[in-house]
């Protein structure tokens, strides 16, 4: 193959994503970044402590600005992050894959 | 007159030539080679003067095509040394590293010419030539003008002759390996050094070489004995005059002995290593008028050499240098002693071999010996690299058609030429005059290589050899006996196999992100995720639905904690995530974009480092 036509291959070529690695990521950012933050925020201290943090508990039930629910979060976030990941991964490998008109 | 038969006929005994007489045996075929001269190994072969070995030119024995390293060792592997390099570039008094190297060429020049030369490179990065359209721009747009007239045009143009404007860009870039975003990736990633099958790193051309002990004619002289002992003759003194054919089959040739005589060799296959213009003179019934003009229109350069005697044990440590001072006419000159030091008879004794590229209608061309040896003799002196009577003896030897020239319509001249040897259908042209190309000695013995096993039922295509100036695998059609001319493959798969997975994975990691694509799915599941936040509370219920949800709002005009709210967060959630998600894919595609002519560009400079080499 000729460097030029070697380099259009590259070019022409669209990433795929693997979208289980994808959610992976987004699950580790998503549990691990949750439980980071309410973990800075018992660390700290103070008098009203994570009290906007605390309005998570709408939707991840349990999960409150304590230690314990620093750890539910993290199950919290991790599944979350992973279906948005997966959602992603999925919905672009779709749209990619729809065979071009052009 | 006399006539022979023999299975395989092959014009000339230079590297292409010996090379398929060598497989063509290996094939169980019997073949004849004819020599015009008295020596064998063309442009590769060492002429002996009183003892004193030279080369035509320096014939460095290094290759990146494992099979030609094998042949190689095949033939003489015990006479092949391992001979460190060392070239340097002689300016204006100075001498000067080769490859260049930056402290060393500015300490050369001086601070002055160094801040000039830097002006200059930077004028040259700001504003470049638009259009590279010759040998000088591409250079210029490389180097900067400065650099360019003081290392690369005089030599450029003492080698061809030519203006280096007149020089086309396509040449140059030729002789710099355009590598590919993956091969560009790999080097900057896995290091730039080829490996060989058993994992041995390639060594750059740089570094060190193989020479056979007594030059690189002895190869071909233990090649043409290996032959003779299987009953393969090569005839010298053998010029073919005429290449009798009909209905696209060669039917025999005949050659002019030095004693006149006219002799007939027939056989089934041919193959001529002859320069193409003198191949198709030669062919009876002439070929059609438009391939006689194309033939007659390729243009050769002529190569003479003034070989000087000298009484001193070491003159300088190089293999050669290259003479850039325009004051001389002399292109390079060559240490023999330096390749090997068996290539003079007393090691008290220096040879010094001064190249100058000329045409066959210059006046130095016809100048006497003695008169050639006075100039080589002033020169050398000037450059102040010997002593006026440090010169014992001389001698000449002048190589007509060394260098095949790529003028700008050379091209279209091969393609009319190689479409009527199509047509030939048990004539092959090989080697560099052959194929009017600047081959290396590697690249001529492939295609001698290719040719030999095309008679036996492979199809090569031998005119895609060295087609790029570098290359590290063979190249073969899977499409076998088609008759076309088919694109190359690898004929051994293990060679580049461990390169298959990193290459994958490179392609892989620069393949482009699909803006559209990540668009939509950022899209979809923010307004999914937003819509669905928005009616949990929603359900949920209670006194104040989402006051801090509702702070959207600011964000996505008309949001709010309510089912309406929550369709048109769905949609402006959904908008702004394609947004994100298509300028993000945006941004990462510049960054790769961006990042992989970095790594192209280095690698491009790194290539260009050799480019004197190459010219």
């Amino acid at each position: 193959m000729s460097t030029q036509n070697a380099d259009q291959e590259v070019s022409r070529a669209i990433a795929r994503m693997k979208a289980g690695i994808l959610a992976f990521i987004f699950a580790i950012i998503g549990g691990g970044g949750l439980f980071v933050m309410t973990a800075w925020l018992l660390v700290k201290g103070g008098p009203q402590v994570g009290k906007t943090l605390n309005l998570l508990g709408h939707f991840f039930i349990g999960y409150e600005v304590t230690w314990l629910g620093a750890f539910v979060g993290l199950i919290y976030g991790a599944l979350t992050g992973g279906i948005i990941g997966w959602c992603i991964g999925i919905v672009y490998n779709r749209i990619v894959g729809i065979p071009s008109t052009s | 007159m006399h006539a022979e038969t023999k299975d395989a006929i092959v014009i000339g005994a230079g590297p292409a030539g010996l090379t398929a007489s060598y497989e063509l045996a290996k094939h169980g075929i019997r073949s004849t080679i004819l020599e015009a001269d008295q020596l064998v190994g063309g442009i590769s072969r060492t002429v002996n003067y009183k003892g004193y070995r030279f080369d035509i030119g320096g014939h460095r024995f290094f290759s990146k095509v494992p099979l030609i390293n094998e042949v190689w060792d095949e033939i003489i592997d015990e006479d092949m040394l391992i001979r460190p390099r060392l070239s340097r570039i002689h300016y204006r008094g100075h001498f000067f590293d080769y490859p260049l190297q930056a402290g060393n060429a500015l300490s050369g020049l001086g601070l002055i010419e160094a801040c000039l030369i830097g002006l200059s490179y930077a004028r040259t990065k700001v504003f470049p030539s638009r259009q590279e359209r010759n040998f000088e721009e591409w250079v210029a747009n490389r180097f900067g003008y400065r650099l360019y007239n003081i290392f690369f045009k005089t030599y450029t143009e003492k080698v061809w002759g030519i203006p280096c404007t007149e020089i086309s860009a396509d040449w140059a870039a030729q002789r710099i390996k355009n590598l590919s975003l993956v091969e560009a990736v790999r080097n900057a990633l896995l290091g730039g050094s080829g490996k060989t099958k058993d994992g041995k790193i390639i060594t750059t051309l740089i570094d060190k070489f193989k020479y056979p002990r007594l030059g690189p004619g002895m190869m071909w002289e233990c090649c043409e004995s290996r032959l003779e002992a299987q009953g393969n003759h090569t005839l010298r003194g053998r010029r073919v005059e005429r290449i009798r054919h009909t209905q696209g089959r060669v039917e025999c040739v005949y050659a002019r002995t030095n004693e006149g005589e006219l002799e007939e060799f027939s056989g089934d296959q041919f193959f001529s290593t002859m320069p193409l213009r003198e191949l198709i003179s030669a062919l009876d019934p002439a070929p059609p008028d438009e391939v006689l003009r194309a033939a007659n229109s390729l243009a050769y350069r002529d190569y003479l050499t003034v070989v000087l005697m000298v009484k001193r044990d070491k003159v300088f440590p190089d293999n050669w240098i290259y003479i850039h001072s325009p004051e001389v006419k002399m292109g390079r000159i060559q240490n023999y002693k330096n390749w090997s030091p068996e290539m003079v008879p007393d090691s008290t004794r220096t040879s010094l071999g001064l190249e100058y590229f000329l045409w066959d209608v210059d006046d130095e061309w016809n100048w006497s010996k003695d008169r050639l040896i006075d100039l080589g003799m002033k020169e050398t002196i000037a450059l102040k690299l010997i002593e006026e009577n440090e010169v014992e003896d001389g001698t000449v030897v002048r190589m007509k058609k060394a260098y095949p020239i790529y003028d700008q319509f050379y091209k279209e001249h091969l393609d009319v030429i190689r479409r009527y040897l199509a047509t030939i259908t048990n004539l092959q042209t090989i080697g560099r005059n052959g194929q009017h190309r600047y081959n290396n000695q590697d690249h001529s013995m492939l295609t001698g290589i290719y040719a030999a096993r095309n008679v036996v039922g492979a199809n090569y295509d031998i005119w895609s050899v060295n087609v790029e100036q570098e290359y590290h695998e063979e190249t073969v059609s899977d499409e076998k006996a088609t008759g076309d001319r088919l694109i190359p493959q690898r004929v051994e798969p293990d060679i580049d196999a461990e390169k298959v997975a990193p290459d994958a994975v490179i392609r892989a990691a620069f393949a482009k992100m699909d803006p559209f694509a990540l668009g939509v799915a950022m899209g979809l599941v923010f307004a999914i995720s937003l819509f669905m936040a928005t009616a949990a509370l929603l359900v949920k219920g209670g006194d104040v639905v989402g006051p801090h949800l509702s702070l959207l709002g600011h964000f996505f005009i008309g949001y709010e904690v309510t089912w309406l709210g929550a369709l048109l967060g769905l949609i402006e959630a959904g908008i702004g995530g394609f947004m994100i998600g298509y300028v993000g894919a945006g941004l990462r595609n510049w960054t790769m974009s961006t990042y992989t002519k970095l790594l192209k560009r280095r690698a491009e400079m790194d290539q260009s480092k050799d480019l004197l080499d190459k010219v």
